[in-house]
């Protein structure tokens, strides 16, 4: 570096210097805030109240049978086949086409095949089920949420399962063209998204093949056209977008699994004395609605140990 | 005047996260928008801490040199808003819980040495304690690197899958380090 560089050199550096951090604030906000422009309008949908009938299977944990607002639990959602974001799922999904349908069925089953999802549903959709289901994210919060749908056994049935079937492998839908999370270079995660289940656990009565949520089947963000529910898991046992079910007889891999076996088990119940390596799974944050949120003591099983503690003998560790 | 106006620059993050929280414009999960982007900034401004001295050397601008130390309170400022929130909305006050968290998990441990580290800064930034500390304060004050290598672990540890900030944000911090060993060197500034 010169050190005879006279005063207009020096000024136009000064100037480069004060431009460049323009260009890197600027850029800087862009890049992290650019999306956010313009915001999405509040809404101020109170909590609805459940409208359940008492035969249904519903299980209500807290005191005044409060449901998450459904603004707040269709605009903070994980699917990072859409971004990583909680807001990306709601935001990046306008190109996702849900219709048609189909989820084939093969591997270890008698009636291997491929369905459309009315066929999946049995039944209008306004005649399904609904159940109101904590949902616990591995990511320490938590939400309640009514699903409509029906059990996934009665679907299994369908397709008569093979004694050997010890095992049963969901794949989620790979389409980068529409899914904006599945093309970024940045992610880790391989897709299709995989996840899996016993069989014993995928025909537990309390999972459930679900096809909408609130009443509402148009909400990719929250994993439809068909997802399933298993509400003793975290959520990342719950896979979305479902194309594929298989039936083995050897454990699938499972990608959260795959990508941090350390920090996301394969079975992956909710316990919270088994802390996720990063942070305690002790407490939840429940989230009633847009800011609203509640520090709770998360339960074993996420509340479920009644229905499904039975499926897992032996020390908790192995279930993890 | 000009001192103020960059007191008023360096709050703007904070009053527009003010106002964003207040008119529930930080989405369903304000309190994760608030750790996140406290967390964030404090990153920028200690990034900013350490371009100033180069930047005023490079343009012959020796007056930057004056707002090092309002930069620097202001980094801790962010760090410590970062850190109240954490303990506020993730650990609800809970201090037994926040040793627990500090031994158990590395990023926790990284975070609240990070915090430490700028807090001693903050507290010897004083014109009374760069005499009292004489030659012992550009030594001590040197530690902002490690507040800054403390606190690009932090971010790294926070991936889940996607990487691309904090692998920025860890170039960026690199860059820092090594510009700094390069002319370590030479003449000091």
């Amino acid at each position: 570096m010169t050190r005879i560089t006279d005063q207009t050199a020096y000024r136009r550096r000064r100037f480069i210097a004060g431009a460049l951090g323009l260009c890197t604030l600027g850029g800087f906000g862009a890049l992290r805030y650019g999306r956010h422009w313009p915001r999405p309008e509040a809404t101020a949908d109170k909590a609805p109240v459940p409208a359940v009938a008492e035969a249904d299977a519903v299980v209500l944990h807290n005191a005044d049978n409060r449901l998450t607002s459904k603004h707040a639990a269709t605009h903070y959602n994980n699917a990072y086949e859409f971004g990583w974001n909680k807001a990306d799922p709601y935001r990046e999904s306008g190109a996702f086409q849900m219709t048609p349908w189909a989820v084939s069925f093969d591997g270890l089953c008698a009636k291997p095949g491929t369905f459309d999802i009315d066929e999946l549903m049995g039944m209008p959709f306004s005649h399904l089920e609904e159940r109101v289901y904590d949902f616990r994210c591995v990511e320490a919060w938590s939400m309640v949420i009514p699903y409509n749908g029906r059990p996934l056994s009665d679907i299994i049935r369908a397709v008569e399962p093979l004694a050997s079937a010890r095992y049963v492998a969901f794949t989620s839908v790979l389409r980068p063209e529409e899914m904006p999370g599945q093309a970024s270079a940045f992610s880790t995660l391989d897709w299709p998204y995989v996840e899996a289940l016993t069989i014993k656990e995928a025909m537990h009565p309390l999972t459930f093949a679900t096809f909408g949520v609130y009443g509402d089947r148009e909400l990719p963000q929250n994993g439809m056209p068909f997802r399933i529910t298993v509400p003793w898991k975290y959520g990342f046992k719950s896979p979305k977008f479902i194309v594929r079910i298989t039936f083995t007889e050897e454990r699938p891999m499972a990608t959260w699994n795959v990508e941090n076996p350390g920090e996301y088990g394969w079975f992956s119940n909710v316990y919270p004395d088994i802390s996720h390596p990063r942070w305690s799974q002790a407490t939840e944050r429940r989230i009633w609605d847009d800011g609203e949120i509640e520090r709770i003591p998360s339960r074993p099983y996420n509340g479920y140990a009644e229905q499904v503690a039975q499926l897992y003998p032996g020390a908790q560790q192995q279930y993890r | 005047m000009i001192r103020l106006a960059a007191h008023l620059l360096l709050a703007t993050p904070a009053v527009v996260l003010a106002l964003a929280w207040q008119g529930r414009a930080l989405g369903v999960d304000p309190q994760k928008s608030l750790i996140w982007e406290t967390g964030i900034w404090t990153f920028n401004l200690l990034l900013l801490v350490l371009l100033l001295p180069r930047v005023a050397r490079w343009t012959h601008w020796p007056v930057l040199l004056r707002y090092r130390r309002a930069v620097g309170l202001w980094v801790f400022s962010y760090a410590s808003a970062h850190f109240l929130f954490f303990l506020s909305f993730l650990l609800g006050w809970d201090f037994p819980r926040l040793a627990e968290e500090i031994v158990k998990r590395p990023y926790v441990l990284l975070g609240f040495a990070a915090w430490l580290t700028l807090f001693a800064l903050a507290l010897t930034s004083t014109r009374g304690a760069m005499r009292r500390l004489g030659r012992h304060w550009k030594r001590l004050h040197s530690a902002v690197y490690l507040a800054l290598a403390l606190v690009t672990v932090h971010y790294l540890l926070m991936i889940r899958s996607d990487w691309a900030w904090p692998v920025s944000y860890a170039s960026l911090a690199l860059l820092m380090l090594v510009l700094r060993l390069r002319s370590g060197n030479r003449v000091r500034s």
